[in-house]
């Protein structure tokens, strides 16, 4: 019997981050891994966090990888790129967040220097969810970035303009935040783009729960953002992050003493998302990183 | 118990409470209505008033700014005293004249309109003639009987009734109380044979109501009412030439209980709580008639018909009955059909023996005052699909044509009523109700073009228009810098001045923020969810509405292009929206006077089906789409999408 097979009208915008070893994400014309209709000439890329401070709540087994890297973000971002082979690094300043260290604007400025400079993938950089303090560091970090390309998050419905602002005079992308909800991803890529910041930058992120913590809802939002995107939304046709990692190690389960639990946890998490169509994972354990790497080449060689 | 001496200024009214009663409790036992949404659960803000003297304890509140806080400003139903106290009342927290002058707001509020005034009166007293036999609900024939003789031996009830059947071949059953026919023998010796009957028109049943001496039949008369969750209107009909001799509208005092069904219904549940809605209910029903009455030179006996059209809460409040299970799963009411009663029964003051009839309800959130308005808006008589929206609280809405109806009720709030709005107010005088900007100034026009009090419903509907088309608003209606209004910060959220103090009436700055305008997006955006889900439901499009009827306080000075660019209403040709003004008092006058229209107002009623939102799980997905301006989807308003 003859298959089927979806013509799909429009395509996912192409959003090239990085100066030194630029990648590419998006141009999808099809819903991914789907036979005879994936036509994704980008495949999705694995980005690791990186903090710049020790990130105090991750279990030891996540810790243990990377050891006194740790405590130095930029010869732990270049760890993950030369030992792990990440695409990308997602620098979280987790320390400017006022009830944490508190860290100024300058510091943070420095940190990113100093990360920038350790590696050539390209940089994701988020804040801290502390929307007056994020605003402040990152139209700063934004600056001190400036010619390098970023992907910086995240803009949200209640906070967008200062992100956007300085992304846009520093040539940067931005992640458009929405909590799984359709209708607010798009409403906020539309004042984003009242600002005249560019379609092919944006990047959007629905707020990601981990495989028992509400995956199939997100799923399911991804998967509609994807759908309206190649039926020609141009509001949703923008290719998706997923902060998948964060989610699965946050739930109980990765923190068990069985070893592997974590890792599975995370792998089951991302190969879910990498399904809905995720163009960037942000992940953290080096082995699910390279199992999931490992899916991803094997997805995209099938064909 | 101790007890204190509260003295409310300006007016030096003063009362004696415990120690543990509110003020806003002492405020209503001496007759001032403070305004207040939520029924005293210091929950709304509204109810502000400032200490002058006196001991008390209050609970804080955010909704009292700290500036507030240094002058004296306390939540009055979150206070109670320690002492004697002296409480000012400020005019923003007065829920101002209990009378709202139909006649003034009528005229004033429809000016320069899409339709005037005189068209929309006149049509529907046409239409109301035209389409509906005469048939009022109570009818009064002279009779003069036969003297009984020794052959002519009925006995008198026998023989006024086999009058009647002469007179009258179309009445097959005839009904007559014990009391009437107990006053007969003398009644009809007295009056020479010569007597007045008057015929109610009972559950399909004729009734003998009242029988008087002498030729009264000229003198029949009958009460419409509207009660609204808001406003109640009343209107004093001739049934015998159908001429409205008189027309008034109150606050509905429940208000003082809380704004909208839900609370009102939980009030009921208090101690005391169903008896305070429904006197508060009945006393404003009857000084309402009272006055008309009066000025009409009648008497109450005079009046032998009430006719009520409300929603379902409303109608089990005013007889009475108790709401409970209209908010409780499965959301049963007690009573849709209502059969024909006396009006004394429910404590309505007319003629002792009057009937009361109260529009038929759908179901717990659609009620006889929609049932009114769709007889009004003759939908269920044409092949064309038609819209019919009340924008009022619950904002009902209703699709079909003369085959099927589909109603549902978004709960829109009291948006459109002025309520839930920092500087909001009813349409009364002083309201801002149309606003424009023209070369980056404000023109603002308020009912009765006296100094600007507030904002009422369609003035934050113009309002919020010309913000966007100017571009003073993003589409998610967030405040932005700009060069025509002048924008601060209050409490987190921007507000911009739209009036400064010293231009306003009440000397405060009349403003609006950006929590009015999310308010305000969540009302348009049910009622335009509730009209995307109902057009899904019965599997048509927006193209295939031929006719929006739109019905409500608010909806006579609704400027349409404005409700349009918002997403309040679909984007259809401006010609497709018909003003019908207070639909639920119209409809239910055609009732008083035509049996032919209340047997249409049961068909409607059966016809009708109700679509419970809160079940649809496209309500929510599409309403989050439906809080941006216009709309997420700006394809679904392409005359917006040319303006923006």
């Amino acid at each position: 019997m003859e298959r089927l097979i979806e013509k799909w009208q429009d395509k996912i915008n192409e959003v090239v981050i990085g100066s030194k070893k630029p990648i590419k994400i998006g141009g999808e014309t099809g819903v991914y891994f789907i036979d005879g209709e994936d036509k994704c000439p980008n495949p999705p890329k694995v980005a690791m966090e990186v903090w710049d401070m020790e990130p105090e709540a991750w279990p030891d087994v996540l810790k243990s990888n990377f050891e006194k890297a740790l405590r130095d973000p930029a010869e732990w971002a270049k760890m993950c790129v030369d030992k792990f082979s990440a695409d990308l690094i997602c620098l979280r300043l987790a320390s400017i967040h006022p009830d944490l260290k508190n860290t100024s604007s300058q510091e943070a400025g420095k940190t990113l220097e100093k990360v920038l400079k350790a590696i050539s993938v390209p940089l994701v950089i988020i804040g801290s969810s502390s929307p007056e303090k994020d605003n402040e560091v990152m139209a700063h970090c934004a600056n001190v970035a400036k010619g390098e390309n970023c992907l910086f998050g995240v803009a949200t419905q209640e906070n967008y303009k200062t992100l956007t602002a300085a992304c846009l005079s520093a040539g940067h992308s931005i992640i458009s935040e929405a909590p799984i909800d359709i209708n607010i991803a798009k409403q906020l890529n539309i004042l984003i783009c009242d600002m005249q910041f560019p379609l092919d930058k944006i990047v959007i992120h629905h707020a990601t729960g981990a495989l028992g913590y509400g995956l199939e809802y997100t799923y399911s939002i991804m998967e509609r953002t994807r759908l309206a995107g190649i039926s020609g939304d141009k509001m949703l046709s923008m290719p998706m992050i997923s902060f998948a990692g964060q989610e699965a190690w946050r739930t109980k389960e990765a923190k068990t003493y069985a070893k592997d639990t974590g890792v599975l946890w995370e792998i089951a998490t991302c190969s879910a998302y990498l399904n809905s169509g995720a163009d960037i994972l942000v992940m953290n354990h080096p082995k699910s990183v390279k199992e999931i790497k490992k899916a991803i080449s094997q997805l995209c060689d099938k064909n | 118990m101790e007890e204190f001496r509260i003295t409310f200024l300006p007016e030096h009214k003063a009362v004696y409470i415990d120690r543990g009663t509110d003020l806003l409790t002492a405020a209503l036992k001496t007759g001032i209505h403070i305004y207040n949404s939520c029924g005293g659960e210091g929950v709304c803000g509204r109810c502000k008033v400032v200490v002058k003297k006196g001991i008390y304890i209050t609970e804080d509140s955010g909704r009292i700014s700290e500036k507030e806080r240094e002058e004296g400003y306390v939540l009055a139903c979150r206070t109670t005293p320690e002492s004697d106290m002296e409480v000012l009342v400020p005019e923003e927290s007065m829920l101002g004249d209990l009378e709202i002058l139909t006649e003034e707001i009528k005229t004033t509020r429809l000016a320069g309109l899409y339709t005037p005034v005189e068209e929309i009166e006149e049509e529907h007293y046409k239409a109301a003639l035209k389409i509906f036999k005469h048939g009022p609900l109570s009818t009064k024939i002279f009779l003069k009987l036969p003297k009984p003789t020794i052959d002519d031996n009925s006995g008198d009830a026998d023989r006024l009734l086999r009058e009647i059947k002469k007179q009258h071949k179309e009445i097959n059953v005839i009904q007559m109380g014990l009391s009437n026919i107990k006053r007969l023998p003398r009644l009809l010796r007295e009056s020479d044979w010569k007597v007045t009957a008057t015929l109610g028109n009972r559950n399909k049943t004729t009734e003998v109501v009242l029988i008087e001496p002498g030729d009264r039949s000229r003198e029949n008369f009958g009460v419409a009412v509207d009660i609204g969750t808001t406003t109640i209107v009343a209107y004093l009909v001739d049934l015998n030439s159908q001429k409205v001799l008189g027309t008034k509208a109150s606050y509905n005092p429940q208000v003082d209980f809380g704004e909208d069904v839900i609370s009102r219904i939980i009030f009921a549940q208090h101690e005391k709580g169903l008896e305070k809605l429904h006197h508060a209910v009945i006393d404003t029903v009857n000084s309402l008639i009272d006055n008309m009455i009066k000025e009409a030179s009648l008497t109450l006996d005079d009046v032998t018909a009430v006719i009520s059209a409300g929603n379902t809460t409303m109608t089990h409040l005013l007889l009475k009955i108790d709401p409970t299970q209209i908010r409780k799963d499965p959301y049963i009411p007690a009573v849709n059909f209502m059969p024909i009663i006396r009006a004394s029964e429910a404590g309505i003051k007319i003629n002792p023996r009057g009937l009361l009839m109260c529009l038929p309800c759908i179901g717990s959130y659609v009620g006889g005052d929609i049932v009114a308005g769709v007889l009004a808006s003759g939908m269920y008589k044409i092949k064309d699909i038609s819209l019919f929206i009340d924008l009022g609280t619950n904002g009902e809405v209703v699709l079909g044509n003369k085959e099927w109806l589909l109603a549902c009720s978004t709960s829109a709030g009291p948006c459109f009523e002025g309520g839930g709005l920092t500087s909001g107010m009813r349409a009364m005088k002083g309201a801002i109700q149309n606003i424009s900007i023209k070369n980056n100034f404000l023109e603002i026009e308020t009912i009765g073009n006296l100094p600007p009090k507030g904002i009422c419903g369609s003035g934050i509907v113009d309002i919020i228009s010309e913000l966007l088309k100017n571009k003073i608003i993003d589409r998610s209606g967030k405040i932005k810098e700009n060069k025509i209004c002048k924008v601060r910060d209050s409490e987190g959220a921007k507000e911009l001045v739209l009036v400064e103090a010293k231009d306003s009436a009440t000397l405060k700055d009349i403003t609006i923020d950006e929590n009015d305008i999310k308010n305000l997006m969540h009302s348009k955006g049910a009622i335009y969810t509730g009209i995307e889900v109902l057009l899904k439901e019965a599997g048509f499009n927006k193209s295939d509405i031929k006719h929006v009827f739109i019905a409500g306080g608010l909806g006579t000075a609704l400027n349409i292009r404005s409700a349009i660019n918002i997403g309040l209403l679909p984007d259809l040709p401006e010609k497709n929206f018909v003003f019908l003004g207070n639909t639920s008092v119209s409809g239910a006058k055609a009732c008083l006077l035509s049996s032919e229209a209340m047997d249409y107002a049961e068909i409607i009623a059966n016809k009708m089906t109700y679509l419970d939102l809160s079940t649809s799980s496209s309500f929510m997905n599409n309403y989050s789409a439906a809080l941006f301006l216009p709309h997420t989807d700006i394809e679904l308003f392409p005359s917006v999408k040319k303006l923006l």
